[in-house]
Formats: structure tokens, C-alpha cells, sequence
């Protein structure tokens, strides 16, 4: 089983697409930074210079978006940067890093080669599991260096400066909530025999059921009881002590208990694999597949 | 702990036993026995359909059997499949291997696999089946028979003792597919078992040392190329000009079959026969040009075992 992950992780290091989202990501953070502080710097000079009248509150609204580009911000900011894309990229990547082998034919090249249908899941779900973990370390840094970079261009004071240990909790945090959506990804790859199925599926759930989840609570606040099992719920639970937005969430009262909801999503993470593997299990793997 | 594996001549490498396999009312394998030994090559013929595939499949694991077991070295491929496999190597009909890889770097992703000194074997894998030169080419450029020539390299990174090849010579031109029965030949020579899926009958009349055909899952001749040919008819090719009167002519001595060609007839008969006709024919006044025996080749064979069953006649109303 070992050798089996060695192998992926020697093809994960050879293929494109795992560079260009890091490249992205980091690319991302500098580009959103930089446009965010030039958007509201335009803004804010406009007003100051008698071009658009000044809102109700004065440019204490402007003073204060500049603020969050400041590092001791990046906690809430920048990594919601970084999750916010990150999330959407690695179920994409999760499905596809499974997807094409069945699209290629080498599934069946490595179960010829001796693989085990359970030794492929197990290099599949842990080299995904590295790959987020690299993911999230890459974008926080990326979401660090963007503000001081554009901290120091834009003259914004750093204030206390970057805390990392609550920058890399939340980050944490926030990678922990991508994984059940991963192996719902991998999971409904695994079972079509379809990267495109599984990036469909994964990225539907990852933003319907949060939708529906919100909707239902609006309706009836007892719907809560029912929609906090789901991922969504469980995710922003986590999330909410991560970044601490409390007040942005109007259904935030009736989210779970955060310790609960990590253990949800990592049952959920749980039965998407064994779904997965019990799929790949009692398939015929033909010509065809 | 594994059983002891010897490098025997003669070991039985592969052994299956009363494989079946069905898909739904399909039987696609029925009942079948099959044994490739070390140092020999065993082709396994039959038309599309046939079985060969899926019987290929189960041996590896790909394919779980509806009964009936295969053994490598000895050991269960469902009950112990890793164990077993490391003795494989195995080259489908469809040969896969990531696009974005280089030729050698699908190999090493395969090496790492298979541990055991595989990585050592690259380089003169690639030597040997003529790849060095776009070893570091990736794979998506590699036209058919250079995806063929990988797909046997890859079988042999871990040395195995039993390889099985899925049709290993098709997009390969003339030159190529000489150079592949060279190659299965020594690989036979080197004491390893191989078992040779392949509709090109020559290449099999070439290389195997014993046939297996099967129909419609079921095994329906064996044994070396000279017994399952001499199962066939012998013909005489005649030459003659009046090919009417001859099959007429013909006909009265009760052969078994004559069929009309461009240049004459292919009259089917025994051997010993060959002096009847012609006398025959000259005592009608008919001087054939030629009257050439001939022995079935295995293609003829196989076209008379495998060739479809006519269709029922409807019943009469």
C-alpha cells in the first residue's frame, strides 16, 4: 500500500493542474489584496477630494475595509480569501486526481500491476489529504506576504502583525471543513467512473445545500434541527469560532456545537470513502472502465 | 509467509480451474481449465467475444469470477491476489498509461509499484523493445506501436515468472511484429511462462508451443499446433481449366468437399487420395496443370472451429 501511494505521489508531483492551483491561489491572494486596496483607495480619494460626496458615515467605512488588508486581519481576511477558492478548487481536484484514471484506463493499468482496489482509494484519499494540507500552508503564506506587500505600498499600518498561530487554526479550520466535500467528490467519481461527474456533484452540493440550509431556517428555525446534520451547518460551525464573523450569519443561533460539528463532518468524510470503496470493490473493471 | 516459489522448469506458472464467469444471462467464460507452464508459450485464440478478455480479467483480478479459481505460482489470485500478481506481468489489450507522463516516468510510477529492483529495469527495458531514443517523450505523443512496445516493458519490471499479453502486436508493423515473436520467444527462453491472447494466427502458428481455442467461453480445442491441426481436413489444390466437369467428375468418387477458386478447385480429401483424382480427372480428359496437397493451416482450423453455427430453419407451418 505504501508503494502504491510513493507511485501517486511520484505522478502527483509530475502533473500540471496541482502547480497551477498553487500558482493560482497565490497569484489570487496578491491580485484580490492589491484590487481591494486600489478599489477603495480610489474611493476614498474621490470622496476627499470633493468628486463623490461622502457617505452617511463619513470615510470611516473606507478606513475601515482598508484596515482588514492589514496583517493583524489576515486570521479573518486573508485566509477567507484562501478558503473561499481554495474550496472550490481542491473538490475540482479532488474528483479529477480520481476521475481521469478512469477516464485514462489506468485504473486498470495499476490493478494489473498488483494495486489492490483498497490500496488505490487509500493513495488517492491521503495524497488528496496532503495535497489540501500544502494547498492551505501555500495560500496562508501567499495571504500573509499579499498584506504586507500591499500593507506597505498602500502605507496601512500592520498593527500588532501577523499572529500566525490563529492565522494556521482558522486556516486548519477551514481546510478540515473541505474534506468531506473532497470525498463526496471522490466519492461520486469513483462511482460514475467520472472526473466531470464527481466536479458536478461536489461543487452542486458545496453550494445548494448551504443555500437550501439557510432558506429552510428563514422559514422555521426548528428546520435547524434537521439541516444541522448536513455539511454546510457543520462546516460554518466550525468556521464561525474559527473567524469569529458572528452577526453575519442570520440563521448563526441555531448553528451545532463546533466539537460536534467536527465530528459530523469527519463521519461524513468517513462514509463518503467507505461508499467509495465499497463501490470499487465489487466492480468488474473491463475494457471499458 | 509466501510458499517457496522454484524456478523449476516445467512449474506450472498458471492454473485455472472451471472458470466461469456471467454477466446477467451472459456466460462469457464456461468451465474453463488452462495451464501455462515455465518456458512455454500458450496462445489463447477465439473470435471477439469469445471469452478471452475476461478470462485474462480473472486471472488478474480484475474480474471476479462467478466460479471456479486461477492459481499463479500457487497461489489463490482472489484469496491472496497481491501475492499472487507479484509474479505477473501483464500487458492489456488497451494499452493505458498516464498522457502527461514521459515513457520512462510511466514506467518508474510503475517500478515504484512493483518495488523490488523494478527501477533498475528501466533503462534496459527500454533498450530492449527499441524506446530509448523517446524514452523521455511523453506518452501522449507515442504512436500505437510505441504504446505496444510500452505496455511490454512495463510487464517486465518485475521479472515476473508468468507474463500474459493482450494482443502485444497490434499497430505494430511488419517489422515490428517480427521483432515482438522474437521477443516472446525469448521471454519463453528465459524460463517464464506466457500466455498470448492474439487474433494474428500466424503469430501464434510462430511462437506458441501449445493453443487454446475457445467459443463462446468454452475451451473447444487444445494441445500443440501440429494436434489441433491435424484435427483439420487436408485439401489438393488442383489446377484445371474445365473446373465444371472436373467438380463433376470429382463428385463421383465421394470426397468429402470441393470447393471452386480462380484457378480451379480445392478439393477436399485424405492425403493418400492425391494419385485417384489424378487419374481420374485424366481419364475424363482432363489434364489438371497442378494437384498440390495441402495441410490446414491453424487459420484454417480455427475458421472451422469457430465459424458461426448456421441459423436454425424455421419451423414448418
Amino acid at each position: 500500500m505504501l508503494r502504491l501511494l510513493r507511485s501517486e505521489i511520484y505522478r502527483l508531483v509530475r502533473r500540471w493542474m496541482p502547480w497551477i492551483m498553487l500558482a493560482l491561489i497565490v497569484i489570487t491572494a496578491f491580485v484580490l489584496y492589491f484590487l481591494i486596496w486600489a478599489s477603495v483607495n480610489a474611493q476614498l480619494q474621490a470622496v476627499k477630494s470633493g468628486a463623490i460626496p461622502a457617505p452617511p458615515g463619513g470615510t470611516a467605512q473606507f478606513d475601515e475595509a482598508l484596515r482588514e488588508i492589514a496583517p493583524d486581519r489576515v486570521a479573518q481576511f486573508g485566509v477567507g480569501i484562501v478558503a473561499g477558492l481554495g474550496s472550490v478548487m481542491l473538490i475540482v481536484f479532488a474528483a479529477s486526481h480520481v476521475g481521469t484514471e478512469f477516464g485514462w484506463g489506468t485504473f486498470r493499468t495499476l490493478l494489473a500491476h498488483g494495486a489492490s482496489r483498497g490500496g488505490f482509494l487509500f493513495s488517492k484519499a491521503v495524497s488528496l489529504f496532503l495535497y489540501a494540507v500544502i494547498f492551505m500552508v501555500v495560500g496562508t503564506i501567499a495571504a500573509i506576504g499579499a498584506s504586507y506587500t500591499v500593507s506597505a505600498v498602500a502605507g496601512i499600518s500592520p498593527g500588532s502583525g501577523v499572529d500566525l498561530g490563529q492565522v494556521f487554526e482558522v486556516a486548519a479550520k477551514s481546510g478540515y471543513t473541505f474534506l468531506p466535500y473532497m470525498a463526496f467528490a471522490l466519492a461520486i467519481a469513483v462511482w460514475a467512473k467520472s472526473a466531470g461527474a464527481g466536479i458536478a456533484a461536489g461543487l452542486v452540493v458545496y453550494f445548494a445545500e448551504g443555500l437550501v440550509a439557510t432558506i429552510l431556517i428563514s422559514l422555521n428555525k426548528d428546520y435547524a434541527q434537521m439541516v444541522n446534520w448536513g455539511l454546510s451547518r457543520n462546516a460554518s460551525a466550525l468556521t464561525r469560532t474559527a473567524t469569529s464573523v458572528q452577526g453575519q450569519d442570520p440563521s448563526f443561533a441555531t448553528l451545532p456545537d463546533p466539537t460536534q460539528a467536527a465530528i459530523v463532518l469527519g463521519v461524513y468524510c468517513l462514509i463518503f470513502l467507505a461508499v467509495a470503496y465499497w463501490r470499487l470493490r465489487s466492480r468488474d473493471v473491463t475494457v471499458g472502465s | 509467509m509466501l510458499p517457496a516459489v522454484t524456478n523449476e522448469a516445467h512449474e506450472v506458472v498458471l492454473r485455472t480451474n472451471g472458470l466461469v464467469k456471467r454477466f446477467g444471462s451472459i456466460t462469457a467464460v464456461d468451465g474453463l481449465d488452462l495451464e501455462v507452464r515455465r518456458g512455454e508459450v500458450v496462445g489463447l485464440l477465439g473470435p471477439n467475444g469469445a471469452g478471452k478478455s475476461t478470462t485474462i480479467g480473472m486471472v488478474l483480478g480484475l474480474i471476479t469470477p462467478t466460479a471456479g479459481s486461477a492459481e499463479v505460482l500457487g497461489r489463490d489470485v482472489r484469496a491472496r491476489r497481491e501475492d499472487a500478481l507479484a509474479g505477473v506481468g501483464a500487458m492489456l489489450e488497451v494499452t493505458s498509461f498516464y498522457p502527461y507522463l514521459s515513457g520512462r516516468d510511466n514506467l518508474a510510477a510503475v517500478a515504484i509499484l512493483r518495488g523490488g529492483g523494478a527501477l533498475s529495469r528501466i533503462d534496459p527495458l527500454l533498450a530492449r523493445l527499441g524506446l530509448q531514443q523517446r524514452g523521455g517523450s511523453k506518452f501522449r505523443t507515442y504512436s500505437l506501436g510505441m504504446r505496444q512496445r510500452l505496455g511490454i516493458a512495463s510487464t517486465l519490471l518485475a521479472d515476473p515468472a508468468l507474463v500474459i499479453l493482450d494482443e502485444p502486436a497490434n499497430g505494430l508493423d511488419p517489422a515490428g511484429q517480427r521483432e515482438i515473436r522474437e521477443l516472446i520467444r525469448e521471454l519463453a527462453a528465459e524460463n517464464r511462462g506466457v500466455l498470448l491472447a492474439s487474433h494474428l494466427l500466424y503469430e501464434v502458428e510462430q511462437v506458441c508451443d501449445r493453443v487454446l481455442v475457445i467459443k463462446k467461453g468454452k475451451l473447444i480445442a487444445s494441445g500443440t499446433i501440429a494436434e489441433v491441426t491435424r484435427g483439420g481436413s487436408s485439401y489438393f489444390e488442383i489446377v484445371v481449366a474445365d473446373k465444371r466437369r472436373a467438380s463433376e467428375v470429382l463428385r463421383g468418387l465421394g470426397v468429402k468437399e470441393i470447393r471452386e477458386t480462380p484457378s480451379g478447385l480445392d478439393v477436399v480429401a485424405d492425403p493418400e487420395r492425391g494419385a485417384e483424382l489424378n487419374r481420374t480427372l485424366a481419364s475424363a480428359g482432363l489434364y489438371a496443370s497442378a494437384i498440390v496437397p495441402r495441410a490446414s493451416s491453424l487459420e484454417d482450423v480455427f475458421m472451422e472451429l469457430t465459424e458461426p453455427e448456421a441459423p436454425s430453419a424455421p419451423p414448418a407451418s
